[in-house]
């Protein structure tokens, strides 16, 4: 039983760094209607900005996680000038086939350009805070995933309050509901856009920061966030914040208990198998809306 | 277009190009002496790769580009090719010839697997299932401990094609020379399939799936059919790769390959009948120059990719008919200006071989 227990704290844990590494792809799905395959660079990314805060200059972890999302902002505006924006309103071309490609040749660049520059060899950053703390015998979590899950919810939080409340935010949501709508009431949907792809890159590089402490640094700690991201993204049904959110959840919680009963070396096939028949019963996922619904 | 057309016109309308019977005969007369003209084993290699990758991405354009199905599991269909090829030859001693057969069959079984369920799902999410089953083959070939697949190692030991009487160098000449023929005839059949009523209505389902469908063309069949096909083309090329290398193992599959193949794909052109062909070629050629740059390989070909998608997101082969068509027009027009008008609206860029996008990918 405590066992279970354990693999259920440390599946929220997990859960909470998937939603805050996805919500920024369904957020630019809903507005961009790209598949950004960037996401993952971008958890590199801020990856290696911690590792240079806490290694090179000796900051502390908070002005880590702040350069890190700056560092991934100026990223994403960038990425969308050069890969995405180009390509909308071209004439005979799929876009969203294209943007899926650009933006994956984008990814293929920066992780090698990170192995140019930082080697093969990964690089350890050290947990914030040491320690752990007992909820209840012989179940503990550490001080240092409660602090991650602490700061992804919190950042979450932070992003609903920005979606809902705040002017710009309001302009994503409207981009997203409705392009001509928001366009006619004077939003200026290129600035949207790049404020979207800033916006998911800065959240994208944090989750970053959050896992570079528990996974190594390395040119492609991308790959395998960028997978699981992509399985939450559509599982939660893609375009839909609040089912990639819950989504997140619930991809963690199964992941850590299958790898408590079955082992980890099962936990992904296990995981793509059940997102087949998932999406068999539900082709547009959990929250997700039909597409001739969202046109 | 105004009004009337004339046939002729229609049919270049419709994309249907017809192919230059002096330019295919030279291409292939020159791929074909090759191996005289340049006898060094390395290059020949490296063409007989090109060659295999050529097979394979004809038949994955079928389904991307031509048929708009977002499958990215053809690695996997070409993997299970080529695991079953090899399986059949090693265990039961079938001969090569029709253990490639076999290859085909297998892996047009397995795609039925996926074939039916993506029929449920548009595009992204196609996408990911395809992946996801990709993935799945991917590790359980990995983490089998039977001694079936061989596991991360790889299966090795896969007999040799019926050229045992022959020197190492005659052996690899014969490979490519076969490796040859199995390109043309794929491309036969592509461009036969794809001129033909199935390929009308292929395109016809992914320019506009209601309207397609209302009109009669079955989703189902095309889906069973398309697949079908590709899986089998893929499956030979796998026999075919696992016979030549004697060995298949794991790593034919994954994001790293494919990445690869998709950058042939796009920059020859999706959806066009000789961009894989053309891409795979350029590829080759730009990653063989770029050998001893080890490190700079990947990201001049990630850049590579980069612009060509923002320059030409249509790929090369279309852009540099586009051209063609525009010196052609700019050359009639210093002879006719009158003439010049009416010809304009068969030859602008929208008539070439295009994936005229459905509405949904417009912005």
């Amino acid at each position: 039983m405590s066992a279970f227990l354990q693999a259920v704290v440390s599946g929220l844990v997990t859960g909470s760094i998937y939603a805050v590494m996805t919500v920024g792809m369904t957020l630019i799905y809903g507005t961009l209607r790209t598949l950004n395959m960037t996401q993952g660079s971008m958890v590199m990314i801020g990856g290696y900005v911690a590792w240079m805060v806490f290694d090179g200059l000796g900051w502390g972890p908070i002005l880590g996680g702040v350069a890190a999302a700056v560092v991934g902002f100026a990223f994403g505006v960038a990425i969308q000038q050069a890969a995405i924006r180009p390509l909308i309103g071209r004439r005979g071309v799929d876009f969203e086939m294209t943007a899926f490609i650009s933006t994956f040749a984008v990814a293929i660049v920066l992780s090698n350009v990170a192995l140019r520059i930082y080697g093969a060899r990964s690089k350890a950053v050290p947990p914030v805070i040491h320690g752990r703390l007992h909820l209840l015998e012989g179940i503990s979590v550490s001080w240092h995933s409660l602090v991650m899950a602490g700061i992804a919810v919190g950042t979450l939080l932070a992003l609903g309050g920005f979606l809902s409340k705040t002017r710009y935010g309001l302009a994503i949501s409207a981009v997203a509901q409705q392009l001509d709508a928001a366009r006619l009431m004077g939003i200026p949907a290129q600035r949207v856009y790049n404020l979207t792809m800033g916006v998911s890159s800065a959240l994208a590089a944090i989750a970053g920061v959050l896992l570079a402490s528990v996974f190594f640094v390395s040119p492609n700690a991308g790959d395998l966030p960028l997978l699981k991201a992509l399985i939450v993204a559509i599982f939660g049904g893609l375009g839909s914040v609040r089912g990639t959110i819950l989504a997140a959840y619930i991809i963690g919680l199964a992941e850590a208990l299958v790898s408590l009963y079955f082992g980890v070396k099962w936990s992904l096939p296990l995981l793509f198998l059940s997102i087949m028949i998932v999406m068999l019963v539900r082709p547009t996922g959990l929250l997700g809306k039909p597409e001739e619904a969202r046109l | 277009m105004k009004g009337v057309a004339a046939r002729g016109n229609l049919v270049d309308d419709l994309g249907w190009r017809r192919p230059n019977p002096v330019g295919v005969a030279a291409v292939i007369t020159l791929a074909a002496v090759l191996p005289i003209m340049w006898p060094n084993d390395y290059v020949i290699d490296v063409g007989l790769t090109a060659l295999i990758w050529m097979i394979l991405n004809q038949s994955w354009n079928l389904q991307l580009g031509i048929g708009g199905i977002w499958n990215f599991g053809q690695l996997a269909i070409f993997a299970i090719g080529a695991y079953s090829s090899a399986l059949v030859s090693i265990h039961w001693g079938v001969p090569g010839w029709l253990a490639m057969l076999i290859g085909g069959l297998g892996a047009a079984l397995a795609s039925l697997i996926i074939a039916i369920p993506v029929l449920r799902l548009r595009g992204i999410y196609a996408s990911l299932l395809t992946f996801s089953f990709a993935e799945v083959v991917r590790l359980l070939v990995i983490s089998d401990q039977s001694g079936v697949t061989g596991g991360t190692f790889g299966l090795s030991g896969v007999p040799d094609l019926a050229f045992g009487g022959l020197t190492p160098d005659a052996r690899q000449r014969a490979y490519y020379w076969l490796a040859l023929a199995l390109v043309v005839a794929t491309a036969v059949v592509i461009y036969v399939f794809i001129h033909s009523p199935l390929g009308a209505s292929l395109k016809a389902l992914r320019d506009s799936p209601g309207y397609a469908a209302a009109r009669g063309v079955s989703p189902m069949r095309m889906q069973v059919i398309t697949f079908s096909t590709a899986a089998f083309i893929a499956g030979i090329a796998g026999g075919f790769y696992a016979h030549y290398f004697g060995v298949v193992s794991p790593s034919v599959m994954g994001l790293a390959p494919m990445a690869l193949f998709v950058t042939m794909l796009v920059i020859g052109g999706l959806g066009t009948f000789a961009g894989p062909m053309v891409g795979t070629a350029l590829i080759m050629v730009v990653s063989e120059y770029l050998r001893d740059y080890q490190e700079a390989r990947l990201i001049i070909l990630g850049l590579i990719l980069l612009v060509t998608v923002v320059v030409a997101p249509r790929g090369l082969v279309p852009a540099l008919q586009d051209a063609r068509a525009r010196v052609q027009r700019w050359m009639s027009e210093d002879e006719s200006p009158i003439d010049a008008e009416t010809s304009t609206g068969s030859e602008t860029g929208e008539t070439s071989e295009s994936p005229v996008s459905s509405s949904k990918g417009e912005r």
